[in-house]
């Protein structure tokens, strides 16, 4: 069987466009429905082009002095919002690069973002605490001083916040202020991922680790054996595999019948160094990884972890973030050297071929 | 990313009050050319406008696996992670950490984390000492021994407040402890900023030529003096000195070069171990024995040799000879009419001072071994993962250079608790092959490191 998995289908990343913008870029995603592109960089310029031509629109300098260290788009993708080393939060029209709001926090940096699910929350790591804002910049909740710096934040519902930090990841429930649920585990917690249903929560930690627990059972186990910490983790986004970086292998959990705990994880092996990014498609099970050398794969993966590679480029430099067009259509990656590629993803499966035929 | 230079850190530490905020502030208002990152943990204490400084919450993160050694700076990973996507800012990044603070964990970061390992390295730790106040506390906490036992450089600051008698014992304690590091007296925290930033202090080679005797073991005899003598009779004369007693080791056959004198002196330290024999004014000395002189009358005092056959004489003596104004005087000697008292008197054909032993009266302490010959890498790296699995939370630091057989350049290596980096750097040349260590740690069992040390040579 698997050697049909690996004919039904064959991908190819078609070189769209390239452009470059003036330092580090460090993130990247589509706005306006897919109609453009928005890319940040270390020293805080925003930049958007045009999503088919590459064309530029418009751009910003140094939007956070000191510089950017966190971007969210809202999921219509109409606005968006950055955060930097200046202790601010900016809300901006994605369209004409209108800056909407800015939120002073104070002194320190800010490092996380996330927008609820129905995009009716902002969410911002400061330091020790997690403030949540409406669309407008009120504030609608914070919360206490977490016990050392929060890592991590991501949402389970439109309503629950999780936040890692050293020694335990926390829920929120936003609307009352409570704390839903306390996972400890002494280690230190450098990233986060919720499975789509928000049962599952895994964090890699700083010896090279990854976390998992089930929130509905209370069980939590712990996948070692990675050579550098696993900053990157992505769940399909039907949770059925996670797949996690802290090697040049991207490692992939299968959360199928009694899994992960004792079943081997797939393992895609291309990349000669560490992965930097990963990221999968809106829809069926492709996942994109990126590369410290600046190399990027898209695998088409099965349920139980193992998979194929469909395409790959080389970008020449550490791979900042990989982001699926919203229609799986595209795929861009930013690198540490200011490099942008866009590439047009096509999928052919049996049946459209046939369809020719 | 390969043949990226990596940006040096230098690590500030200090008990509160030692003057750290005043020489981050020399630092940053000295024309040294240099854009200097500072991460600070105590906040707002810095007083220049100075494009990057960065506050950060002192975040020390244990390991699930409760290994001490593991534990890392979480806060300079993150800031340290941020930093380098703006490389274009700074050349050099400046740490200073909390008065109270354990230098492990700040200094491990550098070895932890791989991306951090990747794009930074450690230039060296340099801890500021309260000169008058560094007594009191040394008794009172750990962290201020192991902030001396972890540094490069020792300031000793503010030694205007302490007398000089008083700043010499200091300074002797503070060697005990750390013998690799270098140490300068300053007031008001006014030393060089060559002295702080880009030390390279892991280079040994540097520690040597400011020291050249650091890493000579220690031996019970301050002195040895090898004379040439005929057949017959010989008289040592002491004057007035520092003990009343002096301990004595007389050698026949002693060889002159260093080889021989390092020798003799290894078999003086196994005869110096057995009890002294001790010899009154006026009695014979034998030859490869230990003898305790009796120095407690006034003035002169003379003792004898006999000397049966030619041979090269070695005096391995407790003091230096200046100390008591030792002196050997062939007797029955007639030199052409001149007085026999002064033109008898026999000069050494060698001398040799040695590192005294004294009272380590801290559990900190440094032990430095140095041995010639090629080192056999595989019994090596056993020794070492033992000893750091057993030993790695009581060693603070580690470093030195090897020989290996298979490469033409010397591996040098540092370490910090269990972890530890080697390289190859410059070729060997011509050069004669030899290993040089350095361990600094507490209650380290001097004895068992260097013989461990000599069963991995080849």
């Amino acid at each position: 069987m698997p050697d049909l998995n690996s004919l039904s289908s064959r991908g190819m990343l078609h070189e769209s466009w390239t452009s470059q913008v003036d330092d580090y870029a460090i993130v990247c995603g589509w706005i306006l429905k897919g109609d453009a592109l928005l890319v940040g960089d270390a020293a805080g310029g925003l930049n958007t082009f045009e999503g088919k031509s590459g064309k530029d629109m418009w751009k910003k300098k140094e939007v956070h002095e000191g510089g950017l260290l966190a971007m969210s788009i809202h999921p219509e993708g109409h606005i968006f919002a950055t955060a930097g080393q200046d202790g601010n939060v900016k809300i901006w029209k994605a369209k004409e690069g209108e800056q909407r709001k800015i939120i002073e926090l104070g002194k320190g940096w800010v490092e996380h973002l996330a927008w609820s699910p129905d995009g009716t929350l902002l969410a911002v790591a400061f330091l020790r605490r997690v403030f949540v804002f409406h669309e407008d910049g009120k504030e609608h909740w914070h919360s206490d001083e977490h016990q050392s710096t929060v890592s991590a934040i991501a949402w389970s519902s439109s309503n629950e916040l999780a936040t890692a930090c050293y020694g335990q990841v926390t829920f929120f429930d936003v609307v009352s202020g409570q704390v839903n649920q306390k996972l400890k585990w002494k280690g230190s917690l450098i990233s986060m991922a919720l499975s789509p249903d928000g049962d599952i929560v895994a964090c890699g930690s700083q010896d090279n680790s990854v976390h998992f627990w089930r929130r509905s059972t209370n069980q939590d186990s712990e996948m070692t054996g990675y050579q550098v910490k696993p900053s990157q983790l992505a769940f399909d986004q039907a949770g059925k595999v996670l797949a996690t970086g802290g090697s040049e292998v991207v490692t992939v959990w299968s959360f199928q019948g009694d899994g992960p705990e004792g079943t081997i994880p797939g393992q895609l092996f291309l990349h000669t160094v560490p992965i930097s990014a990963l990221s999968f498609s809106h829809h069926g099970m492709l996942l994109a990884s990126g590369a410290r050398d600046g190399s990027v794969y898209v695998w088409f993966l099965q349920n139980d972890g193992n998979g194929n590679p469909v395409g790959g480029a080389f970008m020449e430099d550490f791979i900042g973030t990989i982001a699926w067009k919203p229609d799986d259509s595209a795929l861009a990656a930013v690198n540490a050297k200011g490099v942008i590629n866009v590439w047009d993803f096509k999928l052919r499966t049996k049946t459209s071929s046939k369809g020719f035929g | 990313m390969a043949g990226k230079t990596k940006i040096p850190v230098t690590i500030l530490t200090g008990f509160l009050g030692s003057g750290k905020t005043t020489l981050l502030n020399r630092i940053l208002s000295d024309e040294h050319g240099k854009r200097i990152a500072v991460i600070e943990n105590e906040y707002g204490e810095v007083g220049i406008d100075q494009g990057l400084v960065i506050n950060a919450d002192e975040e020390v993160f244990e390991m699930s696996n409760g290994c001490i050694c593991c534990t890392v700076r979480g806060d300079l990973i993150r800031v340290l992670g941020n930093l380098m996507k703006r490389r274009d800012k700074f050349d050099y990044v400046l740490v200073e950490t909390t008065g109270l603070a354990d230098p492990g964990p700040v200094a491990q970061t550098f070895f932890m984390d791989d991306e951090i390992r990747d794009e930074f390295s450690l230039d060296g730790i340099v801890t500021l000492v309260d000169a008058a106040h560094i007594d009191q506390q040394l008794g009172r906490s750990d962290e201020s021994s192991e902030q001396i036992a972890f540094a490069d450089v020792l300031i000793l600051n503010k030694v205007d407040l302490v007398p000089s008698d008083k700043l010499d014992m200091l300074e002797a304690r503070l060697r005990d402890m750390n013998r690799m590091a270098r140490v300068l007296r300053c007031r008001q925290a006014d030393v060089s900023v060559d002295t702080v930033l880009n030390l390279s202090a892991f280079d040994l080679d540097q520690v040597l030529q400011r020291r050249p005797t650091f890493l000579e073991p220690e031996y019970p005899f301050e002195w040895t003096g090898v004379y040439k003598l005929e057949q017959g009779r010989y008289e040592l004369t002491l004057q007035e000195g520092p003990d009343p007693f002096m301990s004595m080791v007389a050698m026949t056959d002693q060889g002159f070069d260093e080889e021989g004198l390092i020798e003799g002196a290894e078999a003086c330290v196994r005869l110096y171990a057995e009890p002294a024999e001790c010899l009154l004014p006026g009695s014979n000395i034998q030859f490869g024995k230990h003898v305790s002189l009796q120095l407690q009358s006034e003035g002169h005092k003379s003792f004898f040799i006999e000397v049966d056959r030619p041979t090269n004489l070695g005096l391995f003596t407790q003091h230096t000879a200046e100390e008591f104004n030792i002196q050997v005087i062939e007797l029955g000697c007639i030199a052409g009419g001149v007085d026999k008292d002064n033109d008898c008197a026999i000069s050494p054909e060698k001398e040799r001072v040695w590192v005294a032993q004294h009272e380590h009266d801290d559990e900190v302490g440094s032990i430095a071994i140095e041995c010639f010959g090629n080192v056999d890498p595989a019994k090596l790296n056993t020794w070492l993962g033992k000893l750091l699995a057993e030993k790695g939370v009581d060693i603070f630091r580690m470093k030195g250079y090897l020989s290996f057989a298979e490469e033409s350049r010397r591996i040098v290596f540092q370490g910090v608790h269990m972890l530890f980096t080697s390289q190859p750097d410059r070729e060997w040349g011509d050069e004669v092959r030899r290993n040089q260590l350095v361990f600094i740690g507490r209650n380290l069992d001097e004895a068992s490191l260097r013989s461990e040390f000599d069963k991995c040579l080849i």
